[in-house]
């Protein structure tokens, strides 16, 4: 718990030791086989889980850890999961004979200063051992809790200043020995949570790296630990010099960019400030966070060493080609320089829930808009700026607690790319995230949902423009506790290559009553029956000046009123004839012409 | 006697079997794109003179006639089908786009977005909410769904989608809303969500329905056609139709939810390769069928290839109703070869019938596979194409292989066999694809191929994928009509009922199964079917609270659909016990201080009818076949003089060393070099790779 561990945790680490050498198809049908059974224990766990966030929402994640701690590639699910996992087992690996590690043991850790995340995010995971006894790899499952037994229901605390208040901390914790289930320390676990699912969850996750660990085993066995030792270092160096080859193609050179929070989770510090500065010097990538805010007053902004990391690796993936293998290829290729005591590499006992959000995703959106002119193809960040979601939470007859996550927008922070507009409902890098629906809700939670349609005129405008944004309403039809942070306000998601940003973000409690308030910084209050919250999340940023969109893709928006028409001739430069009500809309093409010629000499003056 | 047809309608090609006692005979021909059923109606007529008898009495000796039919599945990749709207919720009008928040892959900031067969523009919302127990939370706004209609007709929609929120609980809205509709557009096709999927969530409900919607007036005026054609000519029982879930039923049924015959023709396929595949010994199969349109890849495991309801992404849409899973890829015979930006790329256009490969000599200009493999010397202008139907030509092959040629700087030749190197690729990556999310090893199974390319590539194939067993069956190019033969008269329905277990209502749960019983006796009964012949299976769908999938286990199996005794005060109790058992075998534990709840009931019914036997073995005495003479041709390690032999000449026990090239009637079988093909004594071909790498 401590810089220095954190420095230890993440040096690079040696290949697997092994005589036995791998070709390249046999090492791709090895990796293809570990992703295959990953795959399995994550699905699985989607299946058999209780709560709706790993259910149905499919937040949780899959990976493989070699025995000296790498990624071994073979994730599923979340990417920011994905690249944190590896610190969190080190810790666990680096103390195996003190914890008695062993065959059929399985272990749980959620510690932030021990190589975590933030506290929800537990990791499952369970050693693989070959028939000789020699540890091979690490089955891991990571998925998000709805609480974790601190000050709030939930996990998130917005006043929090040390990481006791928001709930148990485990940096490893031994749940089954040699195949027997800890029945008191599981108990212990699940008492200290105040969801009645959460047994559920965590059985669902010790059943899933169980399964895991059947059929890695048998794995092992088929090719022989040292093939799959030699395997697994072909695949982490094969992924180190792809990515190593595509950052040989970018122009050499230092690209900054800043990136702002609205303020903290207290608003009582404003424009918090993340700096990132990506150095290419031929096959080289340096990500060098100094310069980030490292105020130590600041309130609830603070991300853990090893997410940090993860964050910047989630969009330094995005933007290579999809098809390189993930794994620890690329921690090895891409240098990270994140200073200790700022915000991105807090000291011990930070708390550390809301930093996974914010700066988490500006520490991504910064590595992004650095990168956005010499990858423009692929620059959109991989990013869910939402402040905290909407957390609407209950308590049943019975005093049981129930959660209604807010991770149910419908579109957020889809940008646009160079070439194509923004689509779908979020990043692509957030895909696996499944969003809830009305009819699974309703029938758990005392909620009316009263729409969540996309909203017109919200899109980031540009060349290619980004999705628009949407507007959740929703009632509660109980008292209720709902809480919230409100950011990207004041500072959108960026716009890209002379893109327009999105549009802000914004969230109303008690809408149509007397009280009704706008959420400037926080809320965390008991709503009464009846209560109606509204919250419009921005939709994507534009890539490229607006006035370069091409006329007929904006009527076919404005058509599909995305856009109106005012807008089509404020942001766009784009004249109709006809009306959108005949469906007889055609480009005035003269009328066009000259205004773009207009808009454009003011734009250049 | 009666006979038994099944028809295959591909995009290229018409396949039929018609068995007769133990024989079934095979015959294809050419698909008629602009009414597929006169292609049908010739290959009867065909069948008809073969018997030696008029068509007028050979249909009236028809028992049954059963085809699976590509129609849909051509629509939805040539994205062709109705110009169609979508009515739904107040506040819920972009659920389409959204998909839930799905992209198919999670690192991708360049992948396309699926196009939109509702955009915005025709997805309107109407005022109007049912909530979860059924209760109407606001009324339906009548006026406004004469507005939105008004808007629908104006921009011409020819089919309309219904999806309201909590319809599968309390259909009254839908219902008025389909009434509105029919009277403000009239003669327009309309698809309600409570009819087509009855069950949640939203997303899964509506998708499947606007995809319904979208493929739905081009099944019906195909089965119509063919149904109208098929009485004129003297069939005079009901014909049946394959469905994705591997069962046939009668038109009459399919009309209700035409999705239902997506991805038909592939199930078809998949239930013959489990068939002939378990009759020879191998349980666990990879079934490739390639034709002249698309790849198709599915699994049989341990004999079976069981129906998958939920979360079916097909050519990226949510189809949600039980299917076989079937990967299709836009990889045929007809898959046109082009260069993209430098690249060379195969598909997923094609061809199709018409104009069809430049070398079919009808009017085709872009090069396809099957010109690739007429350039490669693997097929050849000297032979006789499709079962004697004509002739390939070289005419225009070579000059359009050379434009390729030209771009990327190589000779003519060289592009074919860069085409054939790149569409072989593509197979191979959707066979991995496939095989990834069920934990098995390609290289375990055993390829049966099919289709009327499928032996032309199944080698190579099985190679790249580390298989050493390849199964072609002489049925191998009518394969998927042959799979309708064997295929039973089936129907799988749920509806939804939402109650923890132990206070579930027996009446309810008896109401339930019996409207669904009634649904099930109508069908099969006017399909001429006894209803004491029907095997129903008694089922529920139960999960503990939270969990977001249920588990569905039978809670009866009868012979025939009487039997409800079953139901009674204790079925609660036994139905907790059941799941616990059940929730344990499929993940491990349980949760002994939770009552699951029950989220619907599910009646699978079906009957049992003739299969076409299947030969086995290999006691005929080997020896070599007859080589008739050479060609020059490229298997992969350049043009050399290749052996030819002519299929129908081969007797069981046959054997044929690789590099050589089999020429049967319907298809060409290629034995890669290292590969060695033997005829059982079905006559059926084995190949074996003999050189491993």
């Amino acid at each position: 718990m401590s810089y220095e561990l954190n420095r230890k945790l993440a040096a690079r680490r040696e290949p697997l030791p092994t005589s036995a050498t791998v070709d390249p198809v046999t090492a791709a049908i090895i990796r293809g086989g570990m992703e295959t059974i990953c795959f399995e224990a994550a699905t699985y766990l989607g299946r058999a889980a209780s709560s709706a966030i790993i259910n149905q929402s499919n937040e949780r994640n899959g990976s493989i850890v070699d025995a000296h701690g790498r990624l071994a590639g073979a994730a599923i699910g979340t990417p920011h999961l994905t690249f944190v996992t590896g610190l969190t087992v080190r810790y666990g690996l680096d103390r195996q004979h003190d914890y008695d590690w062993g065959p059929g043991d399985v272990f749980l850790a959620n510690d932030p200063d021990y190589g975590g995340g933030h506290l929800p995010d537990y990791n499952v995971y369970a050693p693989i051992y070959d028939d000789a006894g020699e540890l091979i790899m690490v089955q891991c499952l990571q998925a998000h809790q709805g609480d974790t037994g601190g000050k709030d229901p939930g996990g998130f605390t917005l006043e929090a200043t040390d990481i006791y208040t928001e709930g148990m901390a485990f940096p490893c914790l031994k749940l089954v020995h040699r195949g027997v289930m800890r029945q008191d320390v599981f108990d212990m676990v699940v008492r200290n949570n105040r969801l009645p699912e959460f047994a559920g969850d965590l059985a669902a996750m010790i059943g899933g790296v169980q399964h895991s660990v059947r059929l890695m085993t048998d794995l092992i066995r088929k090719w022989g630990s040292d093939k799959v030792k030699a395997a697994i270092n072909y695949n982490v160096e094969h992924t180190e010099k792809r990515v190593r080859e595509e950052v040989s193609a970018w122009p050499d050179g230092v690209y900054e960019a800043d990136v702002y929070i609205d303020h903290d989770s207290i608003g009582k510090h404003k424009d918090i400030r993340v700096h990132v500065a990506c150095k290419v010097a031929g096959d080289k990538l340096t990500v060098d966070l100094t310069g980030t805010d490292d105020r130590q007053e600041l309130v609830g902004v603070w991300n853990t060493f090893g997410n940090s990391r993860g964050y910047v690796m989630t969009q330094v993936v995005a933007m290579m080609d999809p098809t390189i293998n993930k794994n620890e290829g690329f921690f090895n290729a891409v240098e990270m320089i994140i200073p200790e005591g700022c915000i991105a590499h807090p000291p011990p006992n930070k708390p550390a829930a809301l930093g996974s959000f914010h700066p988490a995703c500006e520490i991504t959106e910064a590595v992004c808009v650095a990168l956005s002119g010499i990858v423009p193809g692929r620059a959109a960040p991989q990013v869910y700026k939402m402040g905290m979601p909407n957390a609407v939470i209950g308590f049943d007859q019975l005093g049981r607690m129930w959660l209604d996550q807010g991770v149910d927008s419908r579109t957020h922070d889809s940008s646009a790319v160079e070439g194509m507009d923004g689509w779908g409902s979020c990043p692509a890098a957030l895909g696996n995230l499944l969003l809830s629906q009305v009819e699974d809700a309703e029938a758990r939670f005392p909620m009316l949902n009263m729409s969540r349609e996309m909203v017109q005129d919200s899109e980031g405008a540009g060349r290619w423009r980004g999705q628009p944004g949407s507007l959740n309403v929703k009632q509660v039809l109980a008292p209720t506790t709902a809480m919230t942070w409100m950011v990207t306000v004041d500072h959108p998601l960026r716009g890209m290559c002379g893109g327009d940003d999105a549009s802000p973000y914004s969230n109303r409690f008690r809408v149509g009553a007397p009280d009704e308030v706008h959420i400037d910084v926080s809320a965390n209050e008991m709503l009464p029956s009846g209560s109606v919250i509204a919250y419009q999340y921005g939709g994507g940023a534009g890539f490229e000046p607006a006035i370069m969109r091409n006329p007929e893709a904006v009527k076919e928006d404005v058509l599909d009123e995305i856009v109106s028409v005012e807008r089509a001739r404020e942001k766009y430069g784009v004249v109709f004839t006809g009306t959108v009500e005949d469906f007889d809309l055609a480009v005035d093409i003269a009328a066009t012409q000259a205004l773009r010629e207009q808009m454009g000499g003011e734009r250049a003056a | 006697m009666g006979y038994r047809v099944g028809i295959d309608i591909g995009g290229t090609f018409t396949d039929f079997a018609l068995l007769k006692g133990n024989d079934v005979i095979l015959y294809k021909n050419l698909s008629t794109p602009a009414d597929r059923s006169v292609g049908v109606m010739s290959g009867l007529q065909k069948l008809a003179e073969m018997e030696e008898l008029p068509l007028q009495d050979f249909m009236g000796r028809c028992d049954a006639i059963v085809h699976g039919t590509t129609v849909a599945d051509n629509t939805l990749i040539e994205m062709n089908g109705a110009l169609t709207g979508l009515i739904t919720t107040e506040g819920f009008r972009d659920e389409m786009e959204y998909r839930r928040g799905y992209k198919e892959d999670i690192w991708d900031l360049r992948l396309e977005p699926p196009k939109q067969i509702t955009p915005r523009r025709r997805r309107l919302t109407v005022p109007e909410r049912i909530l979860f127990d059924g209760s109407v939370h606001q009324a339906l706004d009548e006026d406004a769904v004469r507005a939105v209609c008004h808007r629908l007709k104006k921009q011409g929609v020819e089919s309309v989608a219904i999806s309201l929120l909590f319809s599968f609980v309390n259909p009254e809205h839908e219902k008025r809303v389909a009434q509105i509709v029919a009277e403000e557009i009239p003669g327009v096709q309309v698809s309600c969500s409570y009819q087509v999927l009855p069950r949640a969530p939203e997303y899964d409900r509506t998708s499947t329905t606007v995809v319904n919607a979208y493929v739905a007036p081009r099944v019906y005026s195909y089965l119509e056609r063919l149904v109208s054609r098929l009485e004129e000519a003297g069939y005079g029982n009901q014909l049946m139709v394959m469905q994705a879930s591997g069962g046939v039923m009668t038109k009459e049924y399919i009309e209700g939810s035409p999705i239902r015959v997506l991805a038909s023709g592939p199930a078809g396929g998949v239930i013959g390769s489990a068939h002939v595949g378990v009759a020879k010994g191998y349980k666990n199969l990879l079934s490739v069928d390639m034709g002249g349109t698309s790849y198709d890849i599915s699994m049989v495991l341990g004999g079976a290839a069981p129906a998958v309801a939920g979360w079916n992404m097909h050519h990226r849409y949510l189809v949600g109703v039980p299917m076989i899973q079937v990967e299709t890829l836009g990889a045929g015979g007809g898959s046109i070869c082009h260069v993209n930006n430098g690249i060379v790329e195969v598909g997923p256009a094609s061809a199709g019938a018409e104009p069809g490969p430049i070398c079919y000599g009808r009017g085709g200009k872009q090069p396809t596979i099957t010109d690739a493999l007429l350039m490669l010397g693997i097929l050849s202008p000297d032979m006789q194409f499709a079962g004697g139907s004509f002739s390939l030509s070289m005419d225009g092959v070579t000059e359009a292989f050379q434009a390729i040629g030209d771009e990327m700087g190589y000779s003519a030749e060289d592009a074919a066999f860069d085409c054939f190197r790149v569409v072989n690729a593509n197979m191979s990556m959707g066979v991995r694809r496939i095989t990834a999310g069920k934990g098995v090893d390609p290289k375990e199974m055993c390829m049966l191929a099919y289709g009327g390319n499928g032996a032309a590539f199944a080698g190579i194939q099985a190679q790249e994928l580390g298989i050493e067993k390849v199964l072609v069956p002489k049925a191998s190019p009518t394969f998927s009509a042959l799979g309708t033969l064997v295929a039973d008269p089936a129907i799988d329905e749920e509806r939804s009922y939402i109650t923890p277990a132990d206070k579930v209502d027996p009446e309810r749960l008896k109401a339930l199964w019996a409207e669904l019983a009634e649904r099930a006796r109508k069908y099969f009964t006017d399909a001429r079917f006894g209803a004491g012949d029907i095997t129903a299976r008694y089922q529920l769908n139960m999960r503990y609270p939270g969990q977001n999938w249920a588990l569905n286990f039978d809670v009866k199996v009868a012979e025939g659909l009487d039997d409800m005794d079953f139901v009674d005060a204790g079925i609660g109790a036994h139905a907790i016990e059941a799941f616990n058992k059940r929730h344990m075998q499929e993940y491990g534990h349980i949760r002994e201080h939770e009552v699951p709840e029950i989220t619907g009931v599910r009646l699978a019914t079906s009957v049992s009818t003739a299969s076409p036997l299947v030969g086995h073995g290999f006691n005929a005495p080997s020896r070599a076949a007859k080589v008739s003479r050479t060609r020059r041709a490229n298997l992969g390690d350049g043009f050399q003089e290749v052996p030819i032999i002519h299929g129908p000449d081969l007797e069981p026990g046959n054997e044929i060393a690789g590099p050589a090239i089999i020429e049967e009637t319907f298809t060409t079988i290629v034995v890669y070099p290292g590969w060695r093909a033997v005829l059982d004594d079905a006559g059926d071909y084995e190949m074996t790779r003999e050189v491993t790498a």
